[in-house]
């Protein structure tokens, strides 16, 4: 028994001798031949645990990318939150401009500084003062309409009476002159928010529900034609000789930061074709879009009344060859007869395409000429079309 | 051993060694422990120092694929590692988790010295650093990892009632 113990322990001996020797001789190795044998060991036997390796290597790599990447997700999220915001105000600074553009002179550029306290949902007070030119009971307007009038003003600043201050009236009309009351502010409860009615209009002048109605003009203090609201509904009232309707106020106070200030010289020349060519350029538009409408329609039925007479002359052309007839020259003759027809098909469905393309256009140009006077090549710009030449047209719809 | 044991001690060698290379790479501790000295420390008990010998040469060569520039170092420091083991089971052998975590410690710590030590890559001080404090501590985690597997896969590694 001692003897076999020491065989074995003399066996073990050169089993790790002859390991050690191996690992020597691997480690003695030159550089160009290492590689070589652990690129065969890590490409033959070892492939799955360098593959397990790899894919561990990448799960940690996504664990430690997951923060950076949260961060800039939040980023982009609050980018995002901004660029709604940016683009509301870039939108209402595109339409003051315009505003501008339209009134031409006389009119002064402010910013409104809403408080935030309880008398201050009915004034608000303006950046600009006497030495811009503002003077007391200026009109103050935003590109949608009526907003308020100056009360006070102040070498740099000046404050401003909303239209919701109780003491707020506007003498109001109606756009085709039918209809004339008095426009004051209508709370409609204690968190409802405002708007506005209008007041002692003429028992026989009725309104219907999204009539817009402007400024009259009458009073001196505001001009002619600047959008107050749109009709919403009659309400009843005491006065039995007159009617009282609610509108929808053109202006939300609360979200006018960008106002104009008119001054007094401008106020005489009157404010004609300002909101008008508004009205009208969006009317041109929508025309626009439902001619074009019109058009694909047409060449639509064009196309698949084509597409039935290609496919008739097809089937006559096979209808008229002999069955059973042998494909090979009779075939030829029959197919090419189809292809004849096909085409003469194809350049009567285009011509009809064109034709109901004229047609359309034509329409189109027609329905322009009736209701504006505007170029009719051209889609008329905001800030291009001359103001002299837009009649005043009552009854237009914004 | 018989043969039941024989497979579940292969199943748990496999483990080991799935482990270190799926685990291991996931957590790219700076100490990391290393399933491979344990999965050699853990075959080495169970066999007699030749066949531990052998195992820890091919362990050696399959983790020095990985590093050609190393090729041969971990063979070295294994087959000494999984020879001594084995040799030494007497000693270390016993159902103690404490001498069990030891074992473990002790055998990662002469590993890496022999390791680095052939591998001639580390060397002056930071050679001293890695031996007496990076190596330490990855023996330390080998060794608290070694014994909380050692309690988890307590069933696979039990030899099986006679």
């Amino acid at each position: 028994m001692h003897r076999t113990l020491r065989s074995n322990t003399r066996f073990d001996l050169i089993v790790v001798s002859t390991c050690i020797v191996l690992a020597l001789a691997a480690r003695a190795l030159p550089n160009t031949m290492r590689e070589p044998v652990a690129t065969g060991m890590r490409r033959s036997f070892l492939a799955p645990l360098v593959m397990l390796q790899e894919s561990a290597e990448r799960g940690r790599q996504s664990l430690l990318s997951a923060d950076a990447k949260q961060a800039h997700l939040d980023s982009l999220s609050l980018g995002a939150m901004k660029a709604g915001s940016l683009e509301g105000e870039n939108d209402r600074l595109r339409k003051l401009i315009g505003l501008g553009s339209r009134l031409r002179w006389g009119f002064i550029p402010a910013e409104a500084l809403h408080g935030r306290g309880v008398r201050d949902e009915t004034t608000v007070i303006l950046s600009a003062g006497s030495r811009a030119g503002v003077s007391r009971l200026s009109p103050v307007i935003a590109p949608e309409g009526l907003v308020g009038v100056v009360d006070q003003v102040d070498p740099t600043m000046s404050h401003a009476m909303l239209w919701t201050h109780p003491d707020f009236r506007v003498s109001a009309m109606s756009p085709d002159g039918t209809a004339f009351g008095i426009a004051q502010a209508h709370l409609t409860g204690a968190t409802g928010g405002y708007l506005i009615e209008l007041r002692g209009v003429p028992f026989r002048a009725t309104l219907k529900p999204g009539d817009v109605i402007v400024s009259s003009g009458w009073g001196g203090v505001w001009p002619r034609g600047i959008p107050i609201g749109t009709v919403l509904q009659e309400i009843k009232t005491s006065e039995g000789w007159a009617r009282t309707y609610l509108l929808r106020p053109a202006v939300n106070p609360a979200d006018a930061y960008s106002v104009m200030i008119l001054r007094r010289d401008r106020l005489a020349k009157g404010l004609d074709g300002v909101w008008q060519n508004t009205a009208q350029v969006d009317q041109a538009a929508q025309r626009i879009l439902v001619s074009g409408d019109s058009a694909a329609k047409a060449a639509a039925l064009a196309e698949a009344a084509a597409r039935r007479a290609v496919i008739d002359s097809m089937a006559r052309a096979n209808g008229a060859a002999p069955l059973g007839a042998a494909p090979a020259t009779p075939g030829a003759t029959d197919t090419s007869a189809a292809a004849v027809a096909a085409r003469a098909a194809a350049a009567r469905a285009a011509a009809q395409r064109a034709a109901a393309r004229r047609a359309a256009a034509a329409e189109s140009a027609a329905r322009q000429a009736d209701t504006n006077t505007t170029r009719r090549d051209t889609v008329p710009r905001r800030d291009s079309v001359r103001t002299d030449t837009i009649p005043y047209r009552p009854g237009a719809a914004r | 051993m018989n043969l039941g044991g024989a497979i579940r001690a292969i199943i748990s060698f496999l483990i080991f060694v799935v482990l270190h290379y799926t685990l291991r790479p996931l957590l790219g501790w700076r100490a990391p422990m290393d399933f491979l000295i344990l999965a050699l420390l853990l075959a080495s008990v169970r066999v007699r120092p030749a066949t531990a010998a052998v195992i820890g040469f091919v362990l050696g060569l399959i983790s020095d694929s990985l590093a050609p520039d190393a090729l041969g170092a971990g063979a070295i420091a294994m087959t000494v590692v999984g020879f001594g083991a084995s040799y030494l089971k007497a000693v270390f052998f016993a159902d103690n988790l404490v001498l069990n975590a030891f074992f473990f410690f002790l055998g990662k710590w002469v590993f890496d010295i022999l390791y680095f030590v052939g591998e001639q890559r580390v060397k002056g001080v930071e050679l001293l650093q890695q031996l007496l404090l990076w190596s330490p501590l990855s023996a330390a985690v080998t060794a608290a990892v070694g014994v909380l597997l050692l309690f988890i896969m307590r069933p696979l590694l039990e030899p099986a009632p006679a």
